[in-house]
């Protein structure tokens, strides 16, 4: 039986049973790869680390898309950083108030890649009118940009690796400049209980920036290792306090359907363990 | 072994063969060599995990061949790495153990997947900081090694009192260290270096168990196992086992690994090149070959190893002769003043033992082209070779 070994960690990690590879390229000092497997469909790893499947995917798009949208409450212009699998596009797409939608893939092929062998993920999202794909680095692009946005995600991949600039100091400066008042940015924060330097980390960088920083959390199997962070700025501070009644208020409005997020999740998952309360607070 | 054995030129039809079909000069690397020198190994050391030293002869054939085999890898570079990925060897089979690494080096390794490193400092300790959560190190402790042509405890390794003020470093610092490793020196003549570094990390290991509850489960005891070239070296079995036996007072939850380099590849390389020239100098006869020590050869400087030669001629009588290489370097002989039957242009000269540290360490000085490595007795490739899978 052929089996894919995720690389994470040196004494810890999970295991697949592959029952067919659909995509795999060993080039440009990465490695990709696309399977079947049988408890979570398809499944996409880049140099030994899971990066999305099927059947989890939607609790961390939802849960990256919906608790910034609904807790802004007016939200017309969303810049996606990353997000090359499309999930996130059409998570956003979900919302109809929303006017403009630019995604910024540092790669072409990922977007190609992931419409033909993970088409589930976009669901067709790419070709939805509001939507403008930029092909850029996501700092480039932030330091460049002159438009303005009322939500910021950043869909990243680990810190070791292309994704390692959107970590930085600089790029959330420079998200902070792309928002308009008011706004969020939300960034994928790693699994804290694995890797609670990230979430520390993260915190520091945002500090200067932002008047609200914090995390709200969901699990996503995959993501092993307990409840992924996600990182959460913005300069008002009333958006992180909305109550669960408001926010079904919106989300009644909205009128979209989820697998993972509700209203109850939504205002729940800002709600962090004290492990990392305790070293948030060592490092503030 | 001889340095020079002259053999009738019959016995030549296989490597005129090859150098008919294939140009001169020329390396065949014999797979069969690789499979039979890794399970004699495995043999002589049950239980011990072998990682071949890829340095030693970094081909894809020599890794696909022993990837078969289960054996695991040992690396050192982000080039090395990018060879284990091409032959599509599993990562989690992987030990970096360069002492010492750039920042880039480290997350080369960790975006391959390679998670265990190797520190003998407190400056190497540090860089790991920021991958704390992600990685699991070894201490390599020096143990100098005299009477070893290569002591490899002179560069790097940290002496044996710094070992345990480095793990201590290591827990403040939030990093896990999981065991030691050393490396006893290279073509040892006999494993009583290997025998004494054992006892020792036991000594270390369970002191470090008492004195702190922490708990090192990996002991990683190096290669150093000889091969024979000119002169002849105890055999592997006689070898390992007075090192058996050492391993057989560890604790029984410590895992051993080992890093064969040149005793997997050494003899699974023949280098064939040509005399390509010739000329009578005094009474010494200088014949040059189109390969010397900077080519395959080199060998005999870096790695301090004079490989046993086979010529081919019917002729009886003998004469003074000089075996030089191709570039324009006076440096450049491979034997000095041997008594040898004459040679024609054309000739061959075939070096045996060269699987390790010479094709490794070849240039192109002159623009010579380096021999060309010619792959026999491969076995089919597996599926392994194109999926990066784990062990099954």
């Amino acid at each position: 039986m052929k089996t894919y070994s995720e690389t994470l960690y040196d004494s810890y990690g999970q295991e697949f049973a592959v029952d067919k590879v659909y995509f795999e390229n060993k080039t440009d000092h990465q490695h990709l790869i696309i399977f079947e497997n049988a408890k979570f469909g398809r499944v996409m790893a880049l140099d030994g680390i899971i990066q999305t499947t099927e059947a989890d995917e939607f609790i961390y798009h939802e849960m990256l898309t919906h608790v910034p949208l609904m807790a802004h409450g007016k939200v017309k212009r969303v810049l996606i950083i990353g997000g090359g699998d499309g999930g996130m596009l059409r998570e956003v797409c979900k919302h109809d108030s929303v006017e403009h939608i630019t995604q910024v893939e540092i790669d072409a092929q990922v977007v190609e890649m992931c419409k033909e062998y993970l088409p589930n993920h976009s669901a067709g999202a790419y070709d939805d009118p509001r939507v403008n794909i930029v092909i850029d680095d996501g700092i480039n692009f932030v330091r460049e940009c002159k438009d303005r946005f009322d939500v910021i995600i950043s869909d990243s991949t680990d810190p070791i690796g292309p994704g390692d600039v959107l970590f930085t100091s600089v790029f959330y400066e420079n998200c902070k400049r792309c928002l308009n008042e008011g706004g969020i940015l939300v960034t994928q924060n790693g699994v804290a209980y694995m890797q609670l330097d990230e979430v520390t980390t993260t915190a520091k960088r945002l500090q200067p920036y932002f008047a609200d920083r914090s995390f709200y959390c969901a699990a996503v199997p995959t993501y092993i290792g307990g409840v992924m962070t996600f990182a959460w700025a913005s300069d008002d501070l009333a958006l992180r306090g909305l109550s669960t009644e408001t926010i079904a208020e919106r989300f009644a409005v909205a009128n979209i359907k989820c697998r993972y997020y509700n209203p109850a999740i939504h205002t729940a998952s800002f709600a962090l363990p004290q492990y990392i309360l305790d070293a948030l607070a060592e490092n503030a | 072994m001889n340095h020079l054995t002259v053999e009738s030129t019959d016995k030549a039809e296989f490597y005129q063969q090859m150098a008919q079909q294939h140009g001169t000069p020329l390396l065949i690397l014999d797979c069969d060599q690789l499979v039979k020198q890794f399970n004699v190994l495995t043999e002589a050391l049950p239980g011990v995990e072998l990682y071949y030293a890829i340095k030693a002869l970094p081909h894809p054939a020599a890794i696909q061949t022993l990837d078969v085999l289960g054996a695991g890898f040992d690396i050192a570079s982000s080039g090395e790495i990018e060879l284990i990925r091409e032959q599509g060897a599993s990562a989690r089979h992987t030990i970096h153990t360069h002492p010492i690494k750039r920042d880039s080096d480290i997350r080369d390794a960790l975006r391959f997947g390679c998670t265990t490193f190797v520190v003998d400092n407190i400056w190497e300790l540090e860089k790991f900081v920021e991958y704390r959560h992600r990685v699991g190190l070894l201490v390599r402790v020096s143990f100098p090694n005299p009477n070893t042509k290569i002591d490899l405890s002179r560069k790097f390794g940290c002496r044996e009192d710094e070992v345990s003020m480095l793990i201590q470093k290591a827990q403040s610092l939030g990093l896990h260290v999981k065991g030691l490793s050393f490396h006893a020196g290279s073509q040892c003549p006999d494993s009583r270096n290997h025998v004494h570094a054992v006892e020792q990390c036991a000594k270390i290991i369970d002191d470090v168990y008492q004195n702190s509850g922490k708990l090192l489960s990996v002991l990683d005891i190096g290669g150093g196992f000889p091969v024979e070239y000119i002169e002849s070296v105890m055999d592997i079995e006689s070898f390992c086992a007075p090192i058996r036996l050492a391993l057989k007072n560890l604790p029984d939850h410590l895992q051993i690994i080992a890093e064969p380099g040149r005793y997997l590849c050494a003899p699974a390389m023949t280098s064939v090149s040509s005399v390509m020239g010739k000329a009578k100098r005094g009474d010494t006869c200088w014949y040059y070959l189109d390969d010397g020590v900077y080519g395959s050869y080199s060998g005999q400087l870096f790695d301090h190893v004079t490989y046993p030669l086979t010529l081919y001629s019917d002729i009886k009588e003998n004469e003074m002769a000089v075996l030089a290489g191709p570039t324009c370097d006076s440096i450049d002989v491979i034997a000095e003043q041997v008594s040898i039957s004459p040679l024609s242009i054309g000739d061959l000269v075939v070096g045996h033992q060269m699987g390790a540290y010479t094709s490794a360490t070849s240039t192109n000085f002159n623009l010579f082209d380096k021999a060309k490595i010619v792959v026999i007795n491969q076995a089919v490739k597996t599926v392994k070779n194109v999926l990066q899978f784990g062990k099954n």
